[in-house]
């Protein structure tokens, strides 16, 4: 019982702490290559726990992500929650894969999602032409390795006991 | 490493409808959120109650930024005591340009009073703090730290030492989200200093504002001053808004383009001033209307 009030309160503050980061202020030329520490973290507990849902979790964070962003409402969230469902419904065949290879296999999954935001930017007559806007897609795979294997470094200890 | 864990356990019957259809409702929701949102107003006060709610986080995301300004803030006794000298000398010439200012303003009232019109050159103000959290690169917005509670309302023209920084677009109760002048989204109108030409100025991005469908034969120079104009109600009239840099003929076409760099520091800076413009002083009625008429001068044709 209490292994999965920790495991809630672990998913809470690593998504709150994925919302700071990607509002911390950077300077210009980093803040455009920001990866998308929301989706990461997300995709990262769709991925390895299956007792608690993301779901409804990714949507309310895209939903926070709209109103910090100042974005149309449900942009993000239309966004983290086919990010989530993608990756929950393949956990099968990405839970088998060496990290090298997940960290490859979740490339489309982020650009899927900068896609989104890109489409939803245009839709609503935003400016949507930087090409700087795939940069994410990249500076997030980069991450996913580094992301991945911390989490687990953190989760181990309570798994000994 | 990647085996499955213990708990790993598959419920033998779920409960709840499956992943596919939470999924389809969840994003579902989101598009008729997204639909409402551009078309309406009506989901101004749910965005206005989360963005309260979420005040905690945006503070704690801003705490790296506030350190690392106290911590420029710390500065040498040496470099302190030359900027005072500095702003001395300054101070003394502003002094003197501002006694210059006060006949230049009391002539100026009574010729206005002369031509019966309202305007008034002392607007109010109200200093704000930029609550500066760059978020989204494609995105020209600030915060501020004031909100309803202070009186601000949406539309209102937001401005800095040195020009037209852009207008608020959302209010919280102690935040409010100021959209700048260059954001592709924005337009001003705007006045040509020299002729007294009316156009108006759209955001432009890294290239600063853009003057589109000018006339091809319009009298506007590289170098030209743009002030804000009265036009439409919500800016007030007079405060600098840019300088041409750029004049474009495009061949084949009847318009030319101008670009223009803005006057206000867009991406420095700590504080903006929140102006109450006129119309909305006077409750935008008929005062507001003859304003604008007296605001127009006889532009060239």
């Amino acid at each position: 019982m209490t292994s999965t009030r920790n495991l809630l309160l672990g998913f809470t503050a690593s998504l709150l702490l994925a919302i700071v980061f990607q509002l911390v202020r950077l300077p210009d030329i980093l803040a455009a290559a920001r990866p998308l520490w929301v989706p990461l973290v997300l995709a990262y507990w769709a991925l390895r726990e299956s007792r608690i849902s993301t779901l409804l979790p990714a949507f309310v964070a895209g939903i926070a992500l709209d109103v910090l962003f100042g974005s149309p409402l449900g942009q993000h969230a239309l966004g983290l929650v086919i990010v989530v469902y993608i990756v929950e419904r393949l956990r099968g065949i990405f839970i088998l894969f060496p990290l090298w290879q997940a960290t490859f296999a979740l490339i489309p999954a982020w650009a899927l999602y900068s896609f989104l935001m890109f489409w939803v930017d245009g839709a609503t007559r935003h400016q949507a032409d930087a090409w700087l806007r795939w940069l994410p897609v990249l500076s997030t795979t980069l991450f996913w390795p580094l992301l991945f294997s911390v989490m687990e470094a953190l989760r181990q200890p309570p798994e000994d006991e | 490493m990647n085996t499955l864990p213990e708990s790993y356990r598959r419920p033998l019957f779920p409960r709840g409808p499956g992943l596919g259809l939470r999924t389809a409702l969840l994003a579902l929701i989101s598009l008729a959120l997204i639909f409402n949102d551009t078309r309406g107003d009506s989901l101004r006060n749910v965005r206005s109650t989360l963005s309260f709610m979420l005040t905690p986080l945006v503070w704690v995301a801003s705490l790296p930024g506030h350190v690392l300004s106290a911590a420029e803030n710390l500065d040498t006794r040496e470099t302190l005591e030359r900027e005072n000298r500095e702003l001395r000398q300054k101070q003394l010439l502003l002094e003197t340009r501002l006694q210059k200012m006060n006949a230049l303003e009391a002539e100026n009232r009574r010729i206005r009073e002369l031509l019966a019109s309202a305007a008034r050159i002392e607007d109010e103000v109200l200093i704000a703090e930029i609550v500066a959290i760059s978020q989204d690169p494609y995105r020209s917005q600030i915060t501020l730290n004031k909100g309803t509670r202070d009186a601000v309302y949406r539309g209102q023209a937001v401005v800095d030492a040195s020009g037209v920084l852009g207008q608020i677009v959302d209010t919280g109760h102690q935040r409010s989200r100021a959209l700048l002048i260059t954001d592709p989204n924005h337009g001003i109108p705007v006045e040509v200093n020299r002729t007294g030409m009316q156009t108006i100025a759209i955001g432009a991005g890294e290239l600063g504002l853009r003057l589109p469908f000018l006339p091809s034969n319009a009298d506007i120079q590289v170098g030209d001053l743009l002030v804000s104009s009265a036009l439409g109600g919500r800016f007030p009239a007079g405060y600098p808004v840019g300088t041409v840099y750029e004049l474009k003929h495009l061949a084949g076409e009847h318009f030319m383009e101008a670009y223009a760099s803005p006057a206000a520091r867009l991406n420095q800076g700590r504080q903006a001033l929140l102006v109450w413009s006129e119309s909305y002083l006077v409750g935008g009625d008929v005062d507001g209307a003859a304003d604008e008429e007296a605001a127009t001068p006889p532009s060239a044709p």
